[in-house]
């Protein structure tokens, strides 16, 4: 049991709860939306229910050679609404962009302004009563909305990346406030996107991506796989096309109605993979087209695939059960920033 | 009712840092830039090397590019850094 008095973190003491309010806006260390105050018994409880030492190094962000302490990163994590239970998850999700393959720094201070787009797997989806069906990219439900929060404002006051800060972004996107989904194990015959990644089995796990917004289709005039994925092709190729030519993680929503297409052809989700590896491609010649011809030059010839590889798809199985809807969400920049999994409890650099 | 809450924000607990001391001077220096790499900051830089050439009368201007802009710069381009007088971080976009 964690004492009040281990927590070393400065206290601040106001008059009352709209006080408190003022005290985090007036410094910035709020997105716009109120906060619950971290008072040191919440902090503590949540330390406790995830057994972690308040001084427990989480990670260091390389670049600016920040520590991100359990403490930090709990205090945080209260102010976005989290409960105890919901803490693991966002410990986890950090450990996971704190890898060297997700570049952070980057991926939250660029111009291009992605979002951090975190995929949850696993058990630990019923126990915090996720909902990866109804407005799944947007407020779907409390454990994904506070635990997108909470990475946010670890990011305002840990790192500094607040608006014209550390963060560039030229215009960011509604990710940015918070990007958490769940993946809809059940009602899916595929399997989890973690565990196609390599996390074990029935394991609760998290999948990072450094992302942009998402770019919604529509076709349900087909039940043919090959026309289905055709639509998410050509927003692919539209995204490569408008925004950038450069292969990298790109992940496909996919709601029920069309799941259901997929299944009844006994395709996977290593079939869809392999597929749109296949055909989303352009000339870049192509960018003639929509205004880019200065940066032609010579190689108006050469082809770009979307992804460096099939396995760079992540397939999510997600959505509400009517609609011939998808979403194709494109990575932040290439391969600069790379896709992370990584099992919930997993402690990354710890002696055994 | 008062309410007592803790600090969420770092605290200023990063490593301390402190400027290098500065030049006397330009003139006969070895003065290095990294750039981060961006395709516009080519003409940028350019211009740049040649105000420290052509009227400050830098001896010599190295340019360095990093591999990837999103991350710090990899050390075996900081290999020589023991013959430069100065080194500048560039950043364009």
């Amino acid at each position: 049991m964690i004492e009040v008095q281990q927590l070393v973190s400065e206290r601040h003491v106001v008059d009352d709860f709209g006080a408190a309010q003022e005290w985090f806006h007036a410094r910035k260390w709020t997105d716009g939306l109120p906060v619950v105050p971290p008072t040191a018994e919440l902090v503590g409880a949540c330390l406790d229910w995830a057994m972690l030492d308040p001084q427990h190094l989480i990670g260091i962000e390389p670049v600016r050679e920040r520590v991100l302490t359990a403490e930090k990163v709990a205090i945080n994590a209260v102010m976005a609404g989290c409960l105890p239970m919901h803490f693991p998850v966002v410990v986890a999700t950090l450990t996971a962009m704190l890898q060297e393959p997700f570049v952070l720094h980057g991926a939250t201070s660029s111009t291009g302004g992605c979002a951090l787009l975190v995929v949850i797997n696993g058990p630990v989806r019923r126990e915090l009563n996720m909902d990866a069906t109804f407005n799944v990219l947007g407020a779907s439900d409390r454990a994904t909305m506070v635990i997108g929060r909470a990475l946010r404002l670890v990011l305002y006051n840990l790192l500094d990346v607040r608006p014209g800060e550390a963060d560039r972004s030229t215009l960011g996107h509604p990710g940015k406030i918070s990007y958490c989904v769940s993946e809809d194990e059940e009602n899916s015959p595929w399997l989890p996107l973690a565990e196609e990644r390599g996390s074990p089995r029935f394991a609760s796990s998290v999948t990072v991506m450094a992302a942009g917004s998402p770019r919604q289709i529509l076709n349900e005039w087909t039940t043919e796989p090959e026309q289905i994925l055709d639509t998410f092709v050509a927003e692919i190729k539209a995204n490569m096309r408008h925004y950038s030519i450069w292969p990298g993680n790109y992940a496909l929503v996919i709601p029920p109605q069309l799941r259901t297409h997929f299944e009844t052809a006994a395709w996977s989700k290593a079939d869809i993979r392999e597929y749109v590896y296949r055909n989303a491609r352009i000339f870049r010649r192509e960018w003639a087209d929509c205004g880019k011809g200065a940066v032609i030059a010579d190689k108006g010839d050469r082809e770009y695939a979307a992804l460096p590889s099939a396995d760079h798809l992540l397939v999510i199985a997600a959505g509400g059960p009517a609609g011939g809807f998808g979403a194709v969400i494109p990575p932040w920049l290439g391969t600069t920033s790379q896709a992370v999994t990584i099992a919930i409890g997993t402690c990354v650099d710890c002696e055994i | 009712m008062s309410i007592e809450f803790l600090d969420p924000t770092h605290e200023n607990d990063s490593a301390e840092f402190a400027l290098a001391p500065r030049l006397r001077t330009l003139e006969g220096a070895v003065v290095a830039i990294i750039s981060n790499g961006k395709k516009n900051t080519i003409p940028f830089f350019d211009a740049f090397e040649a105000e420290l050439l052509n009227q400050h009368k830098v001896r010599e201007v190295v340019r360095i590019t990093k591999f990837n802009y999103s991350t710090p710069v990899d050390a075996s381009l900081l290999n020589e850094a023991e013959r430069w007088n100065a080194l500048i971080s560039g950043i364009g976009d």
